[in-house]
């Protein structure tokens, strides 16, 4: 599935959000990076209309996504928030379950496909032992586990998540992004991710994507666009990379 | 969940479920006048066997029939529309503190069947106008404080601004109503069961039926509106249309009973939250559970009233008296349950 954005403007309060021509290549991961309030969220949540955006601003495959029926969308693009807060606790497997929204009539219970689909879904992160427990009880790395199984059931080829690992441990962050690169790989799916970490957007991306005050300023794969001065563009401040076997290692 | 918890709760919701139909019996044989279970049971049996000795059974029969049954089906009704729109309008607007009487619906439909019943009528269904100006105040409600997603505290202030306007119109009906009508308003305006007739009930009934019947059907779909609204969208949900669907069906509700029996407050916080208890937070459980429990609930209430002394207190005064102190109890013990 590719993702065409033309002369998309986002305005919100005194922020404003600016994309004049951008396409994400489809089967792989790009890794949306910059620094706070460069419209990283805002960006994802367009893409993911979950803002109201102008028409024929983002073409999903031709289609244009301003015009698309809600149901239709959610089976098109899934959006993982940053954190869930839900005021009601609910239990993981219901939880999973409304993933499958968009395939039910607003009248409609669940079907066993759905549940299947969740089922699916859990297993997939690893979760389906946690299904009947209630999502309070869960560590907030598995609450991102079960963010991401929620989109999974929604069975969407394109994956929007918005820092899915903010907050998360160094083994339950490479966890969640061993996971996205495995759902690019094994699923096909499209997926955009922002993420704060350097490192390991350098590591786990195909493609990276450099915003900054509402504007992309640089994109590429990692390994021809990665540099230091760069990097002390859109940080404004002195940062230095360094080749390690390989690997490129930030100081700062 | 492990095999004796399920079962358990299995015994649980046959137990609930079962309620309502043991309570109505239940309830038929408890009154000023004394008709004992079993004088109930072949006065009903009667209405199939016309030849049984008539004579005998005719006063109990004037009694269970005109007065009762009526009485009991309108609590039973009221007792489920009541907790089933609190329920559905505490997973809408992502808060178990939310209720219809917060929202200025309860205020809306009492100003809106007061106004009817001043300036129209009895003979003039008062449920139109409670309808329409419950609808006028939860809309008020929601244009003023912004969307269902804002802060509940704003939410809550324009409830009270909201509600505060519609007493102070209410105010004003009763300043013109004369004084024969203001009797009968003012004790219906504290919540009676009391004035129940097969006429509230053939309009008021159906109402609440189909608004009931909506809600029981979305009841899945609750779920998803119940998280926040940019997550709802991005799960499908046409928002707009979905929530004005619940709003509107949860408003029917209220206002078809209200306009009969006045405010009763405090069972739709009270019942659903019950629910949530027993039986956890998925809304294919809560909202057909609240109706049953509701339903029981009042029942009960309403046997209360009537059993314990030979004068009526009114039910919205008992319900308030025994509903607040409880909630406050299960705000202190169960905070968890509810963030």
């Amino acid at each position: 599935m590719s993702i065409r954005v033309k002369d998309l403007v986002f305005s919100h309060k005194n922020f404003s959000l600016e994309v004049s021509d951008f396409s994400f290549d489809s089967g792989k991961v790009t890794v949306i990076v910059g620094p706070n309030g460069a419209g990283k969220t805002t960006f994802l949540k367009c893409l993911g209309a979950v803002l109201s955006i102008p028409k024929n601003a983002v073409m999903i495959d031709g289609q244009d996504l301003a015009v698309l029926k809600a149901r239709e969308r959610a089976r098109l693009i899934s959006y993982v928030p940053q954190e869930q807060d839900s005021a009601f606790n609910y239990s993981v497997g219901d939880f999973v379950l409304m993933g499958r929204a968009g395939y039910l009539s607003p009248f409609a219970l669940p079907s066993k496909q759905d549940f299947a689909a969740a089922n699916e879904a859990l297993d997939y992160v690893g979760l389906r032992r946690f299904a009947e427990r209630s999502i309070g009880e869960l560590s907030s790395g598995e609450r991102r586990l079960v963010l991401i199984a929620r989109a999974l059931a929604q069975n969407s080829d394109i994956l929007l998540m918005d820092e899915p690992t903010t907050f998360l441990d160094p083994k339950h962050e490479t966890e969640v992004l061993n996971l996205v690169r495995k759902l690019a790989g094994e699923r096909k799916k499209t997926i955009l991710v922002a993420l704060h970490s350097l490192e390991m957007a350098v590591v786990y991306s195909d493609v990276l994507v450099f915003m900054k005050q509402g504007k992309i300023v640089a994109s590429g794969p990692p390994a021809e666009i990665f540099e230091a001065r760069l990097l002390e563009n859109v940080y404004e401040m002195k940062i230095r990379v360094i080749d390690w076997d390989g690997r490129k290692v930030v100081i700062r | 969940m492990s095999g004796q918890a399920n079962s358990r709760q299995k015994i649980l919701t046959i137990v609930i479920l079962s309620l309502p139909f043991i309570l109505f019996l239940f309830s038929l044989a408890i009154g000023t006048y004394d008709i004992s279970p079993g004088k109930v049971i072949r006065t009903i049996a009667s209405v199939w066997h016309p030849h049984s000795r008539q004579d005998l059974i005719a006063p109990y029969r004037d009694i269970l029939f005109r007065i009762r049954i009526p009485r009991l089906l309108l609590a039973m009704a009221i007792g489920a529309a009541l907790s089933v729109s609190g329920a559905s309008l505490q997973a809408l607007f992502k808060n178990p503190l939310v209720n219809e009487y917060i929202l200025g619906i309860s205020s809306g439909a009492a100003f809106g069947a007061a106004l009817s019943l001043v300036f129209l009528g009895r003979a003039f269904p008062p449920q139109i106008a409670a309808f329409f100006f419950a609808l006028l105040a939860v809309g008020a409600v929601l244009l003023i404080s912004g969307r269902t997603e804002s802060h509940f505290i704003s939410l809550l202030l324009t409830g009270i601004i909201v509600t505060a306007f519609f007493s102070a119109l209410l105010s004003l009906v009763e300043f013109f109503a004369s004084p024969y009508v203001l009797q009968s308003l003012f004790f219906w305006l504290m919540g009676s069961l009391s004035l129940a007739s097969w006429k509230d009930l053939s309009i008021s009934l159906p109402l609440i039926g189909v608004g009931l019947s909506v809600l029981l059907l979305l009841r899945w779909r609750l779920n998803v509106l119940s998280l926040s609204d940019e997550e709802a969208r991005s799960l499908g949900i046409h928002l707009r249309r979905e929530k004005l669907l619940v709003i509107g069906a949860a408003t029917l509700v209220t206002a078809a009973g209200t306009s009969v029996v006045g405010i009763i407050g405090w069972i739709g916080f009270i019942i659903p939250h019950l629910v949530r208890l027993m039986f956890g937070v998925d809304n294919r459980r809560v909202i057909p559970m609240s109706a049953v429990m509701g339903a029981s609930v009042m029942l009960v209430a309403d046997d209360l009233i009537r059993g314990l002394s030979s004068f009526e207190i009114p039910i919205g005064i008992f319900t308030s008296l025994v509903g607040i102190p409880l909630f406050l109890l299960l705000l202190k013990k169960t905070k968890k349950v509810w963030l």
